[in-house]
């Protein structure tokens, strides 16, 4: 069906997802593939399960049936934390940072997993929790400098504005060196400026680190811009799967965002 | 060099990671704690202040920042403080009680880790639960820990009257006095105790600010903000959570310890209950949730208060002119009225008004 992308390797595979919260069926039979190296955009109307396809993904919701295989290993139940230790970031819609915390901190707690130290060990400042922390720094500047966070290094995250708190987000998922990242409309509610900011970031991300993206956005035009590969939902089914030409000429997806007459 | 931070540009990660930055700091820190605490205090201050002023705060100081652990960096509320002091205590009586070649700082060091253990024990509902649910969980160990050291009379070492006397001398507080010149008359006259005391309350809080400055701290904080957002980024929220119960009551267990031997110098589990419990409580919210500083802040007002307006009373009116009624009354609505005031103009508590006016003096008078 998608030629552009079948010489690639599936990173991610979803298989037959259904997902229902007490007989509310929220996704319905849902299968793609997400390659590897690719910005993959996951859209719809609002409502359509965009985000609890994402939770799924990493865990946060457990599907009543189907499959999910990330670097060929098969899950029937994902679980938060196996999907950050294989590799797999995530960003939320509503913020979800950590409010009493600065933003250096909050972008150190990303890279959690490749703290070792036990308690007593940063109790006492010993060797390893010393050396794993100003590990930890070295990269956490680099994705402080990438952002261009340096000004608010250590200000706490709840006094930053809307977009920068957005962008403090990504720099946490970014450090815990992810190979795929899910990110929540992490253009929402910003100025064209900011949009314009972070598509660069994602961009740059998935080209320089060669990390894959699974993105869910509004922004037709940015969608249109940055992904190689557009999955549509609407009622919690797929409707349309493939480049964004393919989409965009797809009769059902026209319906869905434009509306039939009945 | 002025005494200030502006233009003072760290220059290594490892600079920026201390616990006190400016070189200032760290001198008039260790100036304060070698030359005022170590040497002056101990040289001149009265058995009346060193045994009622300085040792019950900084062991309710210590007390306090264990609860911290737990409600203010990790947010997990608690109501059992004073029952996980009890059985510090009780740990570490019956350690040097029955073991022969056991030493004061190692039995206060054993007597935490019991403590933490029975923390664990009482925070595992914690995974589950929260908020003010978890309050009655930690209300279970309270009335838990008055129960078992009342119907086990094993744990008082069957004292019939309830109460043990810890008097000097029938313990050992160090190994090979005969080869220091500081014999155990001296470790137990207020002199010792407040050395004693004074040296663990200090490891204890560099140990603390310690594990908050790195992925431990912070690990405890992202749970306490967001225990979602840290599930997804591969914090373990539930070994969070037990690991900060486990360090919270370990805290409380030395304070614990320390209380019944350093300052009281017995050991009465009618002592350790649901009201001193509250009262950490109230320590932590006047002197600021999540705040070292915080929790000896509030320790010392908390506890100061009733002694301060006595001696304040005695000094105006005349000796003895002020009840003890009329001070525990006065100290109630105090205490009662600051916390209602801090809870709505500044609910990070003294703490939170320090780092204001560090702010504001920083910029001033620039700015306002």
């Amino acid at each position: 069906m998608n030629t552009s992308t079948d010489s690639k390797k599936p990173i991610l595979v979803l298989d037959n997802i259904n997902l229902s919260f007490k007989g509310v069926k929220a996704i319905t039979d849902i299968s793609f593939n997400v390659y590897e190296g690719e910005i993959c955009a996951v859209i719809g109307p609002n409502g359509a399960g965009k985000s609890s396809m994402l939770n799924v993904i990493n865990g946060v919701y457990i599907p009543q049936e189907g499959s999910i295989t990330f670097e060929g290993r098969q899950f029937s139940k994902m679980k938060p934390g196996t999907a950050a230790s294989m590799g797999i970031g995530r960003t939320f819609q509503n913020i979800a940072l950590f409010a009493g915390m600065s933003t250096l901190d909050n972008i150190m707690t990303g890279r959690n997993s490749f703290h070792k130290a036990t308690f007593w060990e940063t109790a006492l400042n010993m060797g390893r929790a010393r050396r794993e922390e100003l590990a930890s720094r070295e990269e956490v500047e680099k994705i402080i400098e990438f952002l261009g966070l340096q000004s608010i290094r250590k200000t706490p995250v709840s006094s930053l504005p809307y977009g920068l708190q957005k962008r403090v987000e990504l720099g946490r998922a970014l450090a815990a060196q992810p190979k795929m990242l899910l990110l929540d409309e992490p253009m929402a509610g910003m100025t064209m400026e900011e949009k314009l900011d972070m598509s660069c970031y994602i961009q740059e991300v998935n080209a320089n680190l060669g990390t894959t993206v699974v993105l869910i956005e509004h922004d037709m035009g940015v969608v249109m811009d940055v992904s190689d590969h557009v999955v549509v939902m609407d009622y919690g089914k797929k409707i349309g799967d493939g480049t964004p030409e393919e989409v965009m000429n797809n009769q059902d997806v026209i319906d869905a965002y434009l509306g039939v007459s009945h | 060099m002025y005494y200030r931070e502006a233009g003072r540009l760290v220059k290594s990660f490892a600079d920026d990671r201390r616990m006190l930055p400016l070189k200032e700091d760290r001198l008039l820190s260790t100036l304060f704690v070698v030359g005022v605490m170590y040497i002056l205090v101990t040289a001149f201050a009265s058995d009346y202040l060193l045994s009622a002023i300085f040792i019950p705060m900084m062991v309710l100081g210590v007390a306090t920042l264990g609860l911290n652990i737990a409600t203010g960096y990790t947010g997990q509320l608690s109501l059992g403080t004073a029952g996980f002091m009890s059985f510090g205590a009780f740990a570490a009586f019956n350690l040097v009680l029955r073991v022969d070649w056991m030493y004061i700082p190692l039995a206060f060091f054993l007597a935490g880790v019991i403590a933490g253990l029975v923390g664990i024990v009482f925070g595992l509902p914690a995974l589950r639960i929260k908020g003010f649910y978890l309050i009655v969980s930690t209300l279970a160990a309270q009335f838990f820990s008055e129960w078992i050291f009342n119907a086990y009379p094993w744990f008082l070492n069957y004292t019939t009257s309830g109460v043990v006397n810890l008097p000097p001398f029938h313990y050992r507080v160090f190994p090979f006095q005969e080869l220091t010149p500081l014999n155990d008359a001296f470790w137990h006259s207020s002199r010792g105790r407040y050395l004693i005391t004074l040296t663990i309350t200090i490891a204890l809080i560099v140990a603390c600010k310690n594990m908050v400055r790195s992925s431990t701290g912070r690990n405890w904080m992202a749970v306490r903000d967001m225990d979602i957002a840290a599930n997804v980024i591969g914090i373990s929220v539930a070994k969070t959570k037990l690991m900060a119960f486990f360090v919270s009551t370990f805290y409380c267990g030395v304070a614990g310890a320390m209380y019944s031997y350093c300052y009281i110098g017995n050991l009465d589990f009618m002592i350790f209950n649901l009201r001193r419990s509250f009262l950490v409580m109230f320590m932590v919210i006047v002197g600021g949730l999540g705040s070292i500083l915080g929790s000896f802040l509030g320790a010392i007002f908390v506890y100061g208060w009733p002694i301060l307006i006595t001696r304040l009373g005695d000094w105006i009116f005349g000796g003895g002119t002020l009840d003890t009624a009329f001070v525990e009354n006065n100290s109630k609505i105090v205490v009662g009225t600051i916390i209602i005031v801090l809870l709505i103009r500044e609910p990070g508590g003294f703490a939170a008004l320090w780092n204001t006016t560090k702010q504001k003096l920083r910029v001033w008078p620039f700015s306002k």
